[in-house]
């Protein structure tokens, strides 16, 4: 699946009049997503940035064939997809674990793209499309562990929650997949899938729970 | 509550969600009504300790078994429903 | 002299003299210092008056200093932040603090509710069960208001609170309720072992009550103690330590909950601050080193403003340089008290005597009382002369009979100390009797929690730090830390010797429950009347049962209860204990969701284009859905919907279907698996083709429906209403998971990935042609009725074109990935514009649903089977399915079932309503003679009349029939005739041409 704009433009066959149409794409934070500082002024105690288009296939083990679609990942990525609640950085995707027998596998490009895996995992996985599916919001700053304790019941602290650790668990009531990236300038990174349809009245949650800190929101065509 | 997931570990109750009683058998397709109406209708509402069905549906989405004493809500055990995740064959 | 700080004492004390702030009470203005109270403030002040009790509405002051208080309630703040109930002895003082005296009318002073003393022989123990019964129409209209004008406590403010709370998880291996010298230990010990730790302190300053009485610990004076022992932790970043913040409960598997005032200590919280936090703290331990509480003895005139505490006495005097009074007396049964002698004393107050209950009194006391300057009292107080203004003279009984009375503007009162045992007893804990301290201590705790110190019974400041510091260990320990932990804090033991005193016989009114005004006599009068347990005692005199939970008051009520009955305190027993242990506002409990955050909420992928149209929106379930979209001059929804179904049936319109559930079903056994869940096979389905599929409870009620695909050999793609979206997948997990594990099957929620819009019309065809690739063959042939297969868009995009209509009319529904959707709604309007394309809403939706006979939400109500919506011929006989067995039983296929049957009024005028109730035609209307009800109505733009579908006993077979629709609610009855529910292009031809 192609994830840039499409502009296409038409010439009714019949008559003589031209519809013009674009296939614009729009993220489902494109409305409430505002680049910018938020809340309380100073120095930022947390940074969201929202990653754009990319490519997300749900890979799930058919029945007894787990141990061939760990072989089948291997022979893709060259890297042991996770087996237990982990996220693993392969060259150009990460493999998040999503359940017993199944993990997420995120790239951009199309790469990875669902098309693009299917042959490798015929016959050990199901393969389910979600990359409109969710919404992607990286965490980071001096108070993400702090504002995440407002919205996550899981521990964060780095001797528990480290640097490729993940969850499949619960915000405000609605399921997101947490997974810790690697650090960048020092400072914990927290990756969050969360639901599309839902990712807007998140995303308000997210940003009332963080406005005492001071927050600085972008967005990014970077995988964190 | 909490419940410890086989596969997510420990989580907080409001993850999970409650069926009940784990011990009846579906029946077999061929068991006739009375199998299917005790299948149905009839539960263990027991005042210790009971095998029960709960879903971590605000986690990895598998349906557990878990061992839990309905006085003092002690949860022994915790596994995994026979079809979580691939599976075995033969399973 | 109040307003100058006049009892203000010149030195000492642990506040900030430079700093002064200024607040009102009662719209006085006073000066206060940072690190009083509002209580500490009032006292340095000289105001003994502050409330009316919530029965007699008499004359109260300051009891405590800490958060027992009975008494000392006011509404703090004003305007929308007035705050009722507030404690003055923990409402922290601030710069233009306001607060007022609760339960007086006009004012304080003058009080027009105090006449209630004079009826006080009605007022006693259950007056309200026995005087307001009957007639029972009597309460609501006089008894309730009178009594809620005359008894009670503050004003809520009325308006909604414009302050923000949140919620917060917090994580450790060791949490400590509690920083008096047994917390601080303990937090030591565990902090040391390398735990994550967090101590949580209620009030604003770390140290307990080691603030008020000092001592001496590792040969340094506490309070530097306490400094150096804070820095250790503060050191340590896994520590965290949280003031002002109360540990209320403890939750099964470890979860405790507490609640932090963050911003109350000042007027306004500061922009983007909440003003108090909710935590749940999930801790592998927990130490409670919450402290003890003294008891107050029960005699006559008890609660005179001016009695106080013995121990809250100390904590003005020491803690806040404020005296309560200039002449106190001392009344008490045990060591402790005294020490309130000494500390007023050492603060150059005077001490007017020491009324002591025990025989002896050690030689050390005899020696300061003759330094003093002031007599030994044995005996005990029988009277307090003294009202509004306070305590005047005290008579005391001796032991031995003669009398004697003493001239005192304060009287302070030790009954010995109970342990708090709140936190421990919460797992329906009941705590057990120690004679020697004459009090409840802990009996085990909930899994994982151990109380410490004065919380355990341990009253000697030595013992408290012991006790600490090896509970904090043994939590470190367990939760697998291994650290130091250096050496033990160590400070003398105090001798604790008590004679247990709990209430002095006397004639007056002796209070046993301040704050709800219940006196010794009420509880005698309870258990006279048969109220023997406590449970009934409690409710029956309300003992305890007030804001304060009766910190002061459960012991001494157990106690005179005891003593009537004959029965010892333990055999009486204590009622059960329950959370919160200090009030929790409920907006806490809300946090972030309130308004419009009640709850998450679900936009389509078209949401904001719908917008931008001028939709109107409807909540269904999560989701904000487009019910319709008004065009200017219309005058109501009615012309709008009616516009709208008219543009479909006429031309092509299209809506947003999104919100359907949608599940891939992926596997070899796929078709196996749906053959199982549904009625109806799904296996013999071809590759490219959808089929509508029903799904049964295992009752053999009717679940769920809609359309499933079958994309690949190995490939379905499912959908499932909006409203059961989440729970039919989790169901379908069952089964894949617990029923039949057998299968290779696996399922995925896919309901964000794809937006899905329902394109319906005549002109659908020359709609879609402008937006799909020519080379995609839509006509009849290449793309017949219930179709399905991916398609390419103009401009390469992939797309899922289904050809499934719920309108009736020629119809296909079309998928693309989500992002697209909004383009999707855009391309829609901008290609069907030539044929007239019109967005529609919900509500058309429903409307082109009932003119088509299709069963919804309210015909799937889970009372209904297959066979009552008209579908019992898709019930396999081929197959075991889900509900099967259960659909065949005697009561679920019976003839007299109510099914659905379309109906309409005889009148075309009329409007129909649903929830009209269907009554034979010439029979009475009533339970006896009621036939179903009308389900789903719609005024009808194609038959120009109200129409609806029902659930009516024997329907399908009275069709034609006249019945009465009977609307009790509205007041309407009116003739409706049984048809059809297809009331729209019965054959169908239209949705397949
Ligand atoms: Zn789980």
């Amino acid at each position: 699946m192609s994830s840039s704009a499409i502009p296409y433009s038409t010439i009714r066959m019949e008559g003589a009049s031209v519809a013009e149409f674009s296939w614009d794409i729009r993220s489902p934070l494109d409305r409430a997503l505002v680049a910018g500082p938020y809340g309380a002024q100073g120095k930022a105690g947390v940074s969201l940035t929202e990653i754009h288009n990319f490519d997300l296939a749900q890979v799930m083990a058919r029945r007894g064939k787990a141990g061939e679609m760990i072989a089948a990942a291997k022979a893709r990525f060259s890297a042991a997809a996770p087996e237990t609640p982990r996220a693993v950085s392969a060259a150009d995707a990460t493999l998040i674990w999503s359940g017993p027998d199944q993990f997420l596998v995120l790239s951009k490009g199309g790469k990875h793209s669902i098309e693009a895996l299917a042959a490798g995992f015929a016959g050990s996985a199901s393969l389910s499309d979600q990359s409109h599916a969710r919404a992607l919001i990286s965490v980071s700053g001096d108070k993400a562990r702090a504002m995440l304790a407002k919205l996550s019941s899981i521990d964060l602290h780095p001797s528990v929650f480290a640097v490729g650790a993940a969850a499949a668990t619960s915000m405000d009531h609605t399921s997101v997949t947490l997974w810790r990236g690697k650090d960048r300038d020092g400072q914990a990174v927290f990756n969050l899938l969360v639901f599309a349809t839902f990712a807007e009245s998140l995303w308000h949650t997210i940003l009332d729970s963080a406005a005492e800190y001071g927050v600085t929101i972008g967005h990014s065509d970077e995988l964190a | 509550m909490r419940i410890t997931c086989p596969f997510c570990g420990e989580r907080e109750l409001g993850e999970f969600t409650y069926l009940g009683d784990a011990k009846p058998q579906r029946p077999a397709a061929d068991a006739g009504e009375d199998a299917v109406y005790d299948y149905v209708y009839l539960r263990d509402n027991i005042a210790g300790v009971m095998s029960e069905h709960w879903y971590h549906g605000g986690g990895c989405r598998a349906w557990l078994k878990v061992t839990r004493n309905t006085l003092t809500h002690e949860i022994s055990a915790v596994e995994a429903a026979a079809g979580a995740g691939a599976a075995k064959v033969g399973a | 002299m109040a307003g100058d700080q006049a009892n203000r004492l010149t030195s000492g004390g642990l506040i900030d003299r430079s700093t002064a702030l200024s607040f009102r009470f009662d719209g006085k203005n006073f000066l206060g210092f940072k690190g009083d109270t509002l209580a500490s403030a009032l006292v340095a002040n000289g105001v003994r008056l502050v409330g009316r009790s919530f029965k007699y509405h008499r004359p109260r002051g300051i009891l405590t200093a800490g958060s027992e208080e009975p008494n000392a309630l006011v509404e703090l703040r004003s305007g929308a932040r007035r705050e009722p109930n507030t404690k003055a002895t923990t409402a922290e003082l601030y710069e233009g603090l306001e607060a007022a005296s609760q339960n007086r009318w006009p004012s304080l002073n003058f009080d027009v509710m105090s006449v209630n003393q004079l009826f006080a022989p009605i007022f006693v123990a259950g007056f309200y069960y026995k005087t307001f019964m009957w007639p029972a129409k009597f309460w609501e209209a006089i008894y309730e208001p009178a009594i809620r004008r005359a008894a009670g406590l503050g004003r809520a403010s009325g308006v909604s609170d414009p302050d923000h709370y949140d919620k917060a998880w917090a994580h450790c291996d060791v949490v400590i309720a509690g920083s008096g010298p047994a917390g601080l230990a303990a937090a030591l010990a565990a902090a040391r072992s390398g735990a994550r730790v967090i101590l949580c302190e209620e009030d604003f300053v770390l140290g307990g009550r080691l603030l008020a009485d000092g001592g001496t610990i590792d040969g340094l004076p506490a309070a530097e103690w306490v400094a150096r022992a804070v820095a250790e932790l503060e050191a340590m970043p896994d520590v965290r330590i949280m003031t002002r913040t109360s540990l209320f409960g403890v939750y099964d598997g470890g979860t405790y909950g507490a609640i932090e005032r963050v911003n109350d200590h000042l007027p306004v919280p500061p922009e983007h601050q909440v003003r108090q936090r909710l935590w749940r703290i999930v801790a592998k331990r927990c130490v409670v080193a919450a402290g003890a509480i003294e008891r107050p003895i029960v005699f006559a005139g008890n609660d005179t403003p001016g009695v106080m505490m013995a121990s809250a006495m100390r904590s003005y005097i020491n803690r806040y340089a404020a005296a309560p009074a200039r002449r106190i007396a001392l009344f008490t049964n045990n060591e402790d008290g005294w020490r309130t002698a000494d500390t007023a004393i050492a603060a150059g107050l005077q001490v007017a005597a020491v009324i002591d209950a025990r025989a002896d009194v050690s030689p050390a006391h005899r020696s300061l009382a003759s330094k003093g300057g002031f007599p030994v009292l044995h005996g005990s107080v029988s009277a307090v002369e003294g009202g509004k203004g306070g305590v005047r003279k005290i008579s005391v009984s001796l032991t031995g009979g003669a009398r004697a009375e003493v001239e005192a503007d304060g009287l302070a009162v030790s009954g010995g100390w109970n342990p708090a045992v709140g936190l421990t007893s919460y797992h329906r804990g009941r705590p057990k009797w120690r004679d020697d301290i004459a009090a409840f201590v802990p009996d085990g705790a909930p899994p994982g929690m151990v109380a410490a110190g004065a919380a355990n019974g341990a009253f000697g400041l030595g013992a408290c730090l012991r006790e600490g510091f090896e509970a904090g260990a043994a939590a470190a320990r367990d939760a697998g830390r291994s650290g130091n932990i250096g050496s033990m804090p160590v400070a003398d033991d105090a001798a604790f010797s008590l004679t247990p005193l709990w209430h002095v016989a006397g004639k007056c009114k002796a209070f046993v429950d301040q704050q709800h005004d219940v006196t010794a006599s009420d509880v005698e009068l309870a258990q006279r009347e048969g109220f023997q347990s406590v449970e009934h005692l409690k409710r029956y005199t309300t003992l305890g049962m007030a804001t304060d939970q009766g910190k002061t008051s459960n012991v001494a009520g157990l106690a005179i209860m005891a003593a009537v009955s004959g029965k010892s305190i333990p055999e009486t027993g204590t009622t059960i204990y329950r959370p919160p242990y200090v009030p929790v506002a409920i907006g806490a409990f809300a946090g972030h969701h309130r308004d419009e955050n009640f709850h998450a909420t679900r936009l389509t992928p078209s949401h904001h284009w719908a917008a931008e149209q001028g939709a109107i929106f409807v909540d269904t379930g999560l989701w904000k859905r487009a019910q319709w979209y008004p065009r200017p001059g219309e005058k109501d929804w009615l012309e709008s919907v009616t516009r709208e179904v008219k543009a479909v049936r006429g031309g092509v319109g299209f809506c947003d279907v999104s919100t359907l559930g949608k599940i891939d079903v992926h596997g070899p056994d796929a078709g196996a698996f749906l053959d199982r869940v549904y009625i109806n096979a799904f296996s013999s389905l071809a590759v490219g083709k959808a089929r509508y599929g029903l799904m049964l409870r295992e009752d053999g009620i009717v679940y769920d429906d809609g359309t499933t695909s079958r994309l690949a050999e190995d490939h379905y793609f499912l959908t499932t209403t909006t409203a059961k979206a989440g729970l039919v997948m989790q169901h379908l997990e069952f089964c894949r998971q617990v029923l039949f594990p057998e299968l290779d099957v696996q399922l995925t929620s896919v309901s964000d990935q794809w937006a899905q819009f329902s394109i319906a019309g005549p002109k659908t065809r020359d709609l879609l042609k402008e937006i799909i690739d020519p080379a995609e063959d839509l006509s009849n042939d290449g793309f017949p009725f219930m179709g399905a297969r991916e398609v390419k868009l103009r401009g390469g995009l992939k797309a899922r074109l289904f050809r499934i209509s719920f309108s009736g009319e020629m119809a296909f529904e079309i998928s693309v990935p989500a992002r697209y959707g909004e383009a999707m709604a855009r391309n829609l309007m901008i290609a069907g514009k030539p044929f007239g394309v019109t967005p529609y809403g919900t509500e058309a939706l429903g409307v082109m649903r009932i003119e088509k006979g299709h069963v919804a939400g309210p015909e799937l109500n889970g009372t209904t089977t297959a066979g009552d919506l008209g579908l019992g011929k898709m019930m396999s006989t081929k197959k075991d399915f889900v509900g099967r067995v259960m659909a065949g039983r005697e009561a679920l296929t019976a003839p007299s079932r109510q099914v659905v049957v379309g109906i309409k009024p005889t009148d075309k005028a009329r409007r129909l309503r649903s929830g009209a109730h269907i009554i034979p035609k010439d029979e009475t209307p009533g339970p006896e003679n009621d036939q179903g009800y009308v389900t789903s109505v719609c005024f009808s733009p194609v038959l120009d009349q109200w129409i609806g579908l029902g659930l009516v006993e024997r329907g399908r077979e009275r069709i034609g029939e006249i019945v009465l629709a009977h609307d009790p609610l509205r007041g309407e009855d009116y003739d409706v005739e049984l048809c059809n529910p297809v009331f729209y292009d019965p054959d169908g031809g239209r949705q397949r041409g």
